[in-house]
């Protein structure tokens, strides 16, 4: 073979070689990125509760130690220190990894769709459910209950509030309401939406929380002077699921408006009736006259930085993510602020969108036992209460009436307004989203048309366009 | 009485046969030259086929068993207006920051090249922006800009009415951040191929009584053509991946005004668990990352022989 048989490249042949090189570097990472293990996430494996047989006994995984997967909340961190006491009636060790809140879920659906067993029990919020239960990723923990030697006599599942036990319960089929199948986890902290505000600004002005959503409008409005840097209402904004849910879902269902119904064997959005179209166009006027300038960035964070600030005078958000303002040393408008329900309905309603931290076993766990009853004492009387007893950040809400009721009242001081309302809503407090499987996508999508609207486009024209990609998307085949 | 020394004759220069290699070494030596290749297939080419694969799959959270869908994420990406929305945005985006950075980074090196003490001085602060991870500038920034708060509305006296990540104005407040971060870079890599141009052209001409601005137009812009267009290669190619610091001031929105093609891959594979829609999105930003590649190195050869005379 002579040189010039060889390939030698030249300069131009090295540069064109580190350019496509390059492109291919930095694409071909991010494309593997995309996918998360092999196709079609973990296989489902059986159900560990009938291999528990027995009289019930927290010993009966002595030795064993388990991996929990959760984020830095309020309620991890009031438990955290319980560990210890845990380890001691059980035997068993617990290890907490912890992952920020931003990041956690992106943790956990790797975690989960790799089908590795890592992690035994996990954090999750409800609407996770819909997403992780179908492919079989998660746990059913109806036959651990059930199961008289897996679960203590005194454990009380009915003392959680009905409309938790039931948001974390379905049966995966389309147009199926929460309630029916499995029990898929245990709510272990919740939050119910409603308005939090600055009541020695609207005790200075003579004024008192609105009634009517109308007139929450005027109120806002009244209360905005953006050249003295204050506003009437602070809700969330940003393009992310998280923006409806809230407050916007609230009041969306105090004003007789709902997402989805059934049409036959299939879902039919709804969120462009006449009665969604003239909610969400007001919303977004509420946004517009007294919410913050930069409404479309705003997540929880920044509403409760600025009613604790004494920037915002009124949040429509969780009471628990409002609750820690209140407590001194934690805002400048601590002991200023008190809670409402929000507006009531044409009809009175006080229909309330919940959130609930609960606990949720891992379908790949090769401790299944140990980590029930980790899940089970977590979710317990006795812990919840030393937790809210004990918890520094505040253990805001319980989801046991008993506890509530008990410990949680006995450490309230002075929250004006937050037993009054929690007890008015929590009748009829629980997910007010039709459960669907592409909750993300669908209710994402919603959260981008309100910015649409926001920036000036027609609200009937964009709801319908939504309502027509939403409905395709949540009867499309899995 | 002299004598003369004989001359010396050189000893025999002994050649040392080289140490036999042990056979154990001759058999490990192809493993050991094929380390580089075995590692860009696994670290680079495997994933890449991997996530190739995955566009044309159903692949998604709740699809238990993913079947073989042919094009299918292919149509029915092309044919949703959000993927357009998001090539439009990436390329406003691309092309925004890579000219403003070019020319500002242009500017800044020519004046750095002037030797004065402000100049050194500058010279070595001006590398303080690329230190810092474009996330965290993300969110430095995403604090500035906050109309209720941030110092940007109260230093300019704009009370909070002014909202910088609106609809019309949050891909402009994202360019800012850019250049902000890159110009830097820009700058110290046209002012590294300043200082590498010869000196005696430029003697030549100011001996000829050239201006300035001659000099630099017929002289230096040709011959630092190539530096300043391996600066726009790096930098339009990291833009068209764009991804950190804009994610982190707007999540893509408001609406799909700040989407671009990696926001819109991450949505889908991350937020929605549609991984080979995700795939897919990456798949396409690939071709295009690819070809814009091919064209933009076609053109730094033709500077680069340009610029050394070898062609008109």
């Amino acid at each position: 073979m002579t040189r010039r048989e060889l390939w030698t490249p030249n300069r131009r042949d090295l540069l064109r070689m580190l350019g496509v090189g390059g492109a291919a570097v930095g694409a071909s990472s991010l494309l593997a990125a995309c996918g998360l293990g092999t196709g079609g996430g973990g296989p489902a494996t059986d159900n560990g509760a009938a291999e528990v047989t027995g009289g019930f006994d927290w010993r009966k995984a002595e030795g064993t130690e388990i991996s929990v997967l959760q984020t830095p909340h309020p309620y991890q961190v009031a438990f955290q220190p319980l560990l210890a006491e845990f380890t001691e009636l059980t035997g068993i060790t617990v290890k907490a990894d912890l992952v920020a809140e931003a990041d956690y879920f992106t943790r956990l659906n790797t975690e989960l769709a790799s089908g590795a067993g890592n992690y035994d029990a996990f954090m999750t919020g409800a609407y996770f459910i819909w997403t992780y239960g179908p492919p079989g990723w998660m746990e059913d923990l109806k036959p651990w209950l059930q199961n008289t030697s897996a679960t203590n006599p005194d454990y009380d599942f009915e003392d959680i509030y009905e409309g938790l036990r039931r948001s974390t319960s379905w049966d995966f089929q389309v147009g199926s309401p929460l309630g029916t199948g499995g029990q898929w986890a245990i709510p272990w902290g919740f939050e119910t939406n409603v308005l939090c505000y600055n009541k020695t600004e609207f005790d200075r002005r003579g004024i008192r929380p609105a009634e009517t959503f109308d007139d929450l409008i005027q109120l806002a409005t009244d209360l905005t002077d953006r050249a003295n840097n204050k506003y009437g209402i602070a809700f969330r904004g940003s393009r992310s699921w998280a923006t409806i849910h809230p407050g916007f879902m609230t009041q969306f269902t105090r004003e007789g408006c709902k997402d989805y119904e059934k049409q036959g064997d299939q879902l039919q959005a709804i969120m462009n009736s006449p009665q969604a179209v003239d909610f969400t166009r007001k919303w977004v006027e509420l946004a517009r006259a007294g919410g913050p300038t930069s409404w479309t960035n705003y997540e929880y964070p920044d509403c409760t930085g600025d009613l604790g600030a004494g920037t915002a005078m009124m949040v429509y958000d969780a009471d628990s993510a409002t609750y820690p303002q209140n407590i001194a040393g934690n805002s400048a408008q601590a002991g200023n602020l008190a809670w409402h329900p929000g507006p009531a309905g044409p009809d009175g309603s006080y229909g309330t969108n919940l959130w609930t931290w609960s606990l949720a076993m891992n379908s790949a766990s090769s401790k299944k036992l140990a980590a029930w009853l980790f899940i089970q004492w977590a979710t317990g009387k006795d812990a919840q209460t030393k937790a809210v007893q004990t918890g520094q950040a505040g253990f805001a809400d319980p989801t046991r009436q008993s506890v509530f009721d008990g410990a949680f009242k006995q450490t309230l001081g002075n929250f004006p307004g937050y037993q009054e309302t929690f007890e008015k809503v929590i009748g009829s407090t629980d997910i007010k989203f039709t459960p669907q499987t592409q909750f993300f996508e669908t209710t994402e999508e919603w959260a981008v048309a309100l910015q649409d609207i926001y920036a000036g486009q027609d609200a009937k024209t964009r709801l319908d366009a939504l309502a027509a990609a939403n409905t395709t998307a949540v009867n499309r085949a899995s | 009485m002299t004598t003369t020394a004989p001359p010396r004759t050189p000893a025999p220069a002994v050649r040392r046969e080289p140490r036999p290699v042990p056979a154990w070494r001759r058999g490990l030596r192809p493993y050991v030259l094929s380390i580089p290749a075995v590692l860009i297939i696994v670290g680079i080419l495997y994933p890449f086929v991997l996530g190739a694969y995955y566009a044309f799959l159903n692949y998604a959270a709740v699809v238990r068993r993913p079947v073989f869908i042919g094009l299918q994420n292919f149509a029915e990406i092309l044919s949703d207006p959000a993927f357009w929305t998001s090539v439009r945005v990436t390329l406003l985006y691309a092309v925004a920051a890579t000219v403003v950075e070019t020319v500002l980074g242009v500017g800044i090196a020519l004046l750095l090249n002037r030797s004065s003490l402000i100049g050194r001085i500058f010279e070595r602060v001006l590398i303080l922006p690329l230190m810092i991870a474009p996330v965290i500038a993300g969110v430095i920034w995403s604090l500035m800009f906050n109309p209720q708060y941030g110092v940007l509305n109260y230093v300019l006296g704009l009370g909070s009415t002014f909202d910088w990540l609106g609809e019309g104005t949050a891909i402009w407040s994202a360019i800012l951040v850019d250049v902000w971060i890159f110009t830097p870079f820009v700058a110290i890599l046209v002012l590294a191929g300043i200082r590498s141009l010869p000196k005696e052209p430029f003697e030549a001409s100011a001996v000829d009584g050239a201006s300035w601005f001659y000099m630099f137009r017929r002289l230096m812009l040709p011959m630092m053509w190539p530096y300043i267009l391996v600066a726009v290669i790096f930098r339009f190619m990291d833009c068209l991946k764009i991804f950190d610091h804009v994610f982190v001031l707007t999540a893509g929105g408001p609406g799909d005004a700040t989407r671009t093609l990696q926001i819109g891959a991450y949505q889908n594979s991350i937020i929605q668990l549609q991984y080979s829609q995700g795939s897919t999105y990456m798949f396409l930003l690939w071709a295009i990352v690819f070809l814009t590649a091919r064209y933009l190195v076609s053109v730094l050869g033709k500077a680069q022989r340009r610029a050394a005379g070898s062609e008109e």
